[in-house]
């Protein structure tokens, strides 16, 4: 049977050791331990958030309430089912600190605690001191405990006073850690905890404020977390209040690492994309060399099918092999650089063995060792017994049969499924499928017309003359050129790093450059109904204010759609998620753009009407005439959908999803927001004065939130980076490969150019100038395909302009380049010091 | 002998190897007069191709001196030596060693280029015609047969039109008939330029054909025989 033989060759074959398998073993075991480690630091991560749900989310379930606090029935509700509950408040304020004439301001998140908080973990604080102890605070002054970023900002110190509202408060520590920080999702303000007994003078939880109360629950043992929110929803009559319990106690976080998670699995993808191409040249150079032997073999009575499964066997056995070693290190790492990798994380994570990651990172090394190596041992085939006396080379080799090429198709679609319903991220796995295939043919005709040009070139007047030049045209477009695995090797792993490249630099330039010339300097928060028209005059007569606008607000729960649930009709859209903020207008707002419909008279008095964002309408499937039942500060108001409106959220102004007509929300008590546009040299004298004038009032500085989302985006990009960079790392292993392998033909050429009269440094400059023609091709594709998927990103994803950023660019090629030149230069050493007489007497 | 092209002085080539160091040529001395063909004959391993590569400057004396046109290569770097090379020699092997990344055109220009010829590749055709391979110029050599592989290497050798030219046994890997016209075609260029000829073999007739041979056994001169004295 000819397993059984087969198995025999095999054994015997591989006793000459792993000599010329590095490169594959280097490749495959890179890209499955990238893989590994992604999905280990990942599922850890998700184990530390499902561990700690408790005490990330500050209870074991929390009830949130917008602008309110919770009614006494409802309390006796909470306190009815929980052991304990614990009244917290959050919202965004100004601290000033005010020595003499000086005064400075900084925005901060105020967390209003009672005795109970936390219910679970506990705050670290700087000096170590009770919690309770800390706010209790020093003679008069109540206390509070600042993050340390915002205490250097303001330059205060433990024992120092600053305002809140008109308030004072002690600093009594520095808040070096706050055990539920991850629950609550972005904010623009550091830290500030005080007591919220201490907040009742402030002036900062006046009716209309915008704040959030949350109730944290303790809940007895084993209770049932479902069962508890379904209670909730049904016996609390849904009145505006959003359920959320330890299953998922930090639900942003949980789908933001997720989601990056797989993103940067689709990254490990590509690299082993392009370890395969370093695995398919391993095997193509071990079959070549093996030539003779199977031959011989043939001669001896060998089928070609014994052949195929002997060598297949042998490959098999170091796919294995290549694996286990990637798996080992990707899963060793994480659990060596855990201290490292657990400070810059928000939240817990448990690292150990997680045997689901692993399993996934083995399904795609196996996959793709298989896609990658089928095709060159297709190619014993076609090495026939007359190879042992007549030299087959030169000739063109053809494509594998057909159940090869299908099976071939079939493992890369296996490949492609099973990454998009791994990484669940479906559509982005398809894309990124396609985008490497094409990048994958472009490489290759770009290759091939490398080859071609540079054929075509050698023979031209400008080469003629010029040796070295002429030599490494020749080279790279004769036969045995390295042009296809090193252009397609370095050209993957510099299309990911291009597009990285281009995305990052794009996003970056639409938030720095584009963005502060059309938004605001500063958005004003809680003004009250009291203070809006002298806060107008004020602002309107200052020279330096350009523009101002201003608008009332309220938040709201879009609870119902057409008198059913919401989640029902919209699915999981953002805009019902958590509370929006509604405005009320007359008249349509300034530049406003109605769709489809029609806004409402000037003095209408009927039943209520709201007028939506278009696109957002459109995403949940809503049409005109359809009903939206909004709670209100617990007051359900159901409207009709009258019209439709263009929103632009690009330029950071003022947009609401929901504009109600000013009957509807008559005698609820709201405050007013409004957006002044002026030069940054006006910014300090503003926020002075203004914060002076109105100390309830919260100023947001553009600038500083701008600054604050870049820089959580360049985290992300950060991220992205380092996945591209194994990409490229691997690429480069690739390189190594290719060039180690071409450095016995490169001896060769050496000692008959030396033989012919060519200098050590002519020699050299020929070697030179062929990788760096591979370097700059590769470079070129990248580049293509790095601003082709940097286009689509941006106008399809982020729906912004896209323009070709040439730094990245530049970086890339000149990278590309210098790659291709120290992986080549690194194997000329030997091939330049060689003595002619004894290379050429070797291959006599 | 008047005005020698090469002159060995108790030349000596020793090189280390896994079993320890081998004596390979142990002190030989003879002189070459200009325009003469010298065939080096003797058993295999009796040194006669490492005899060729020190005159050729591609294996470096470990004893003695090895003059070539008044230089002694002895001293002299690799880089200095290979231009030596392409300005006074040309060598044929026997395994032809073209460069297998280059056309035949490519691979007979290439000395001449090395040496800043305007007209390398002019040159190249025209001896590519000469040699039979006019319909053959644009072919890599592994497009070839080894006839038509030596006949490139033997016009890559003689296109510069060298003082010398060294051939390390240029038939050994051909058949009888087309190593008879390779032989034919390698004196024959050498009657055309007029250079001298020093030519490894281990084939009687193609050693008869020679002005002069020198037969080597264990690394040392045993015979020095002038044709009219074989006569």
């Amino acid at each position: 049977m000819s397993f059984a033989n087969a198995k025999r060759i095999a054994r015997r074959e591989l006793r000459g050791g792993l000599r010329g398998f590095r490169v594959f073993l280097a490749c495959l075991a890179l890209g499955v331990a990238a893989i590994a480690a992604v999905g280990s630091v990942r599922m850890s991560i998700q184990l530390g958030l499902e561990r700690e749900g408790a005490v990330i989310l500050g209870g074991d379930a929390e009830i949130e309430l917008t602008y309110r606090f919770a009614e006494p029935q409802e309390r006796a509700w909470m306190e009815g089912v929980s052991d304990r509950v614990s009244e917290i408040v959050d919202f965004r304020s100004m601290a000033v600190v005010t020595r003499g004439e000086e005064t400075e301001r900084g925005l901060t998140q105020v967390k209003g605690v009672d005795g109970a908080y936390p219910l679970y973990g506990a705050p670290v604080l700087e000096p170590e001191l009770e919690l309770a102890a800390a706010l209790a605070g020093r003679d008069t002054y109540p206390g509070a405990v600042m993050d340390p970023v915002l205490i250097a900002r303001l330059g205060l110190a433990v024992g120092e006073t600053f305002r809140l509202g008109a308030q004072d408060f002690v600093l009594m520590a520095a808040l070096e850690r706050e055990p539920d920080s991850a629950g609550g999702g972005f904010g623009l303000g550091p830290r500030t905890i005080v007591a919220l007994d201490a907040l009742q003078g402030s002036g900062l939880l006046a009716p209309g404020t915008l704040f959030e109360s949350a109730y944290r629950l303790a809940l007895p043992e084993g209770a049932d977390l479902g069962a508890m929110a379904a209670r909730a929803e049904a016996e609390l009559d849904g009145a505006g209040l959003r359920w959320r319990d330890a299953r998922n106690g930090a639900p942003g976080v949980a789908q933001f690492v997720d989601r990056l998670g797989a993103f940067l699995v689709l990254v490990g993808l590509a690299g082993l994309a392009v370890g395969g191409v370093g695995v398919s040249a391993a095997v193509r150079a071990y079959l070549d060399q093996k030539t003779q032997v199977i031959a011989t073999l043939k001669t001896l009575g060998a089928e070609t099918r014994t052949i195929f499964l002997a060598y297949g066997l042998q490959i098999g056995a170091l796919t294995l092999a290549g694996i286990a070693i990637g798996l080992v290190l990707g899963a060793v790492a994480p659990l060596a650089l855990a201290p490292i990798i657990q400070e810059r994380l928000p939240v817990p994570a448990v690292f150990a063995l997680h045997p689901r990651a692993l399993a996934e990172a083995a399904l795609y090394g196996a996959l793709a060792a298989a896609v990658f190596t089928l095709w060159p041992l297709a190619r014993t085939e076609n090495v026939r017994a007359a190879a042992l006396y007549r030299d087959g080379a030169g000739g063109r080799v053809p494509l594998p049969r057909w159940p090869y090429l299908l099976v071939t198709a079939a493992l890369v679609g296996a490949l492609v499924l099973a990454a998009a319903y791994l990484s669940g991220l479906a559509r982005l796995t398809i894309w990124s499928a396609a985008g490497m295939a094409v990048a994958f043919i472009a490489l290759i005709g770009i290759a091939a017309l490398t080859r071609a040009a540079a054929r075509r070139l050698a023979r031209t007047r400008l080469a003629r003359g010029r040796s070295a030049l002429r030599m490494a045209l020749g080279s790279v477009g004769g036969p045995g050129s390295e042009a296809g695995a090193v252009v397609l090797s370095l050209g993957l792993g510099l299309t990911v790093l291009a597009t990285v490249g281009q995305i990052d630099a794009n996003f970056r330039s639409a938030i720095a450059r584009d963005l502060p010339d059309v938004a605001p300097s500063f958005f004003v928060v809680d003004i009250q109904n009291a203070q809006i028209d002298a806060f107008l005059e004020r602002v309107e007569a200052d020279p330096e204010v350009t523009r101002v606008q201003t608008a009332p607000m309220l938040r709201g729960v879009i609870t119902r759609i057409n008198d059913r649930p919401a989640a029902e009709v919209a699915g999981d859209h953002w805009v019902i998620q958590g509370d929006r903020g509604i405005t009320y207008s007359a008249a349509p707002p300034e530049g406003a753009v109605v769709t489809a419909g029609r806004w409402w008279d000037a003095d209408y008095d009927g039943p209520p009407q709201v007028s939506f964002a278009d696109e957002e309408a459109a995403e949940m499937g809503l049409a005109l005439g359809d009903s939206l039942t909004i709670n209100v500060l617990g007051r359900d108001i159901t409207a009709e959908v009258t019209s439709f409106r263009d929103v632009d959220f690009s330029n950071a102004g003022i947009g609401f999803i929901l504009s109600m007509n000013p009957g509807a929300l008559a005698g609820a008590p709201h405050t007013h927001i409004a957006t002044l546009y002026g030069e940054e040299a006006a910014d300090a004298r503003l926020l002075r004065e203004l914060g002076n004038a109105y100390p309830n009032i919260t100023l947001i500085r553009v600038r500083d939130a701008i600054a604050r989302v870049t820089e959580v985006l360049q985290g992300i990009a950060a991220a992205t980076t380092y996945g591209a960079l194994a990409t490229l790392l691997t690429g480069f292993v690739v390189l190594i490969g290719a060039a180690a392998a071409g450095e016995r033909a490169r001896t060769y050429e050496a000692a008959i150019l030396k033989t012919l009269g060519a200098s050590r440094a002519t020699v050299l400059a020929n070697f030179a100038l062929r990788s760096a023609i591979f370097g700059l091709a590769a470079g070129l594709v990248a580049i293509a395909a790095g601003a082709a998927a940097g286009w689509g990103v941006m106008t399809f994803v982020m729906e912004t302009d896209y323009a070709f950023e040439p730094g990245s660019a530049l970086a890339i090629v000149t990278g590309g380049a210098l790659t291709s030149l120290v992986a080549g230069l690194a194997f000329a050493w030997r091939p330049l010091a060689a003595r002619p007489a004894r290379v050429l007497r070797a291959s006599e | 002998m008047v005005d020698p092209v090469a002159r060995l002085e108790n030349a000596q080539l020793s090189l280390d190897g896994n079993a320890g160091r081998v004596d390979i040529l142990r002190g030989i001395s003879f002189e070459v007069a200009r325009g003469e063909t010298l065939g080096l004959i003797g058993p295999s391993g009796s040194g006669k191709s490492s005899l060729l590569m020190l005159l050729g400057g591609l294996e470096r004396a470990t004893g003695g001196a090895v003059r070539v046109l008044g230089q002694d290569l002895t001293p002299m770097g690799e880089d200095a030596l290979a231009r030596f090379r392409r300005q006074h020699m040309g060598v044929v092997f026997q395994s032809f060693h073209l460069i297998p990344t280059m056309t035949a055109l490519e691979n007979v220009a290439t000395p001449m280029e090395l040496a800043g010829a305007a007209d390398a590749f002019e040159r190249a055709e025209a001896e590519l015609q000469a040699v039979g391979l006019a319909d053959r110029v644009h072919h890599y050599p592994a497009q070839m047969s080894g006839g038509e592989q030596q006949r490139v290497a033997l016009a890559r050798a003689a296109a510069p039109r060298p003082e010398i030219l060294l051939a390390d046994e240029p038939t050994g890997n051909l058949d009888g008939t087309t190593g008879q016209a390779i032989m034919d075609l390698l004196f024959g260029l050498r009657d055309r330029h007029g250079a001298t000829l020093i030519l490894v073999t281990h084939a009687p007739e193609l050693a008869q054909r020679c002005d002069r041979t020198i037969r080597l056994v264990d690394g040392q001169l045993e015979t020095d025989t002038l044709a009219s004295a074989a006569e």
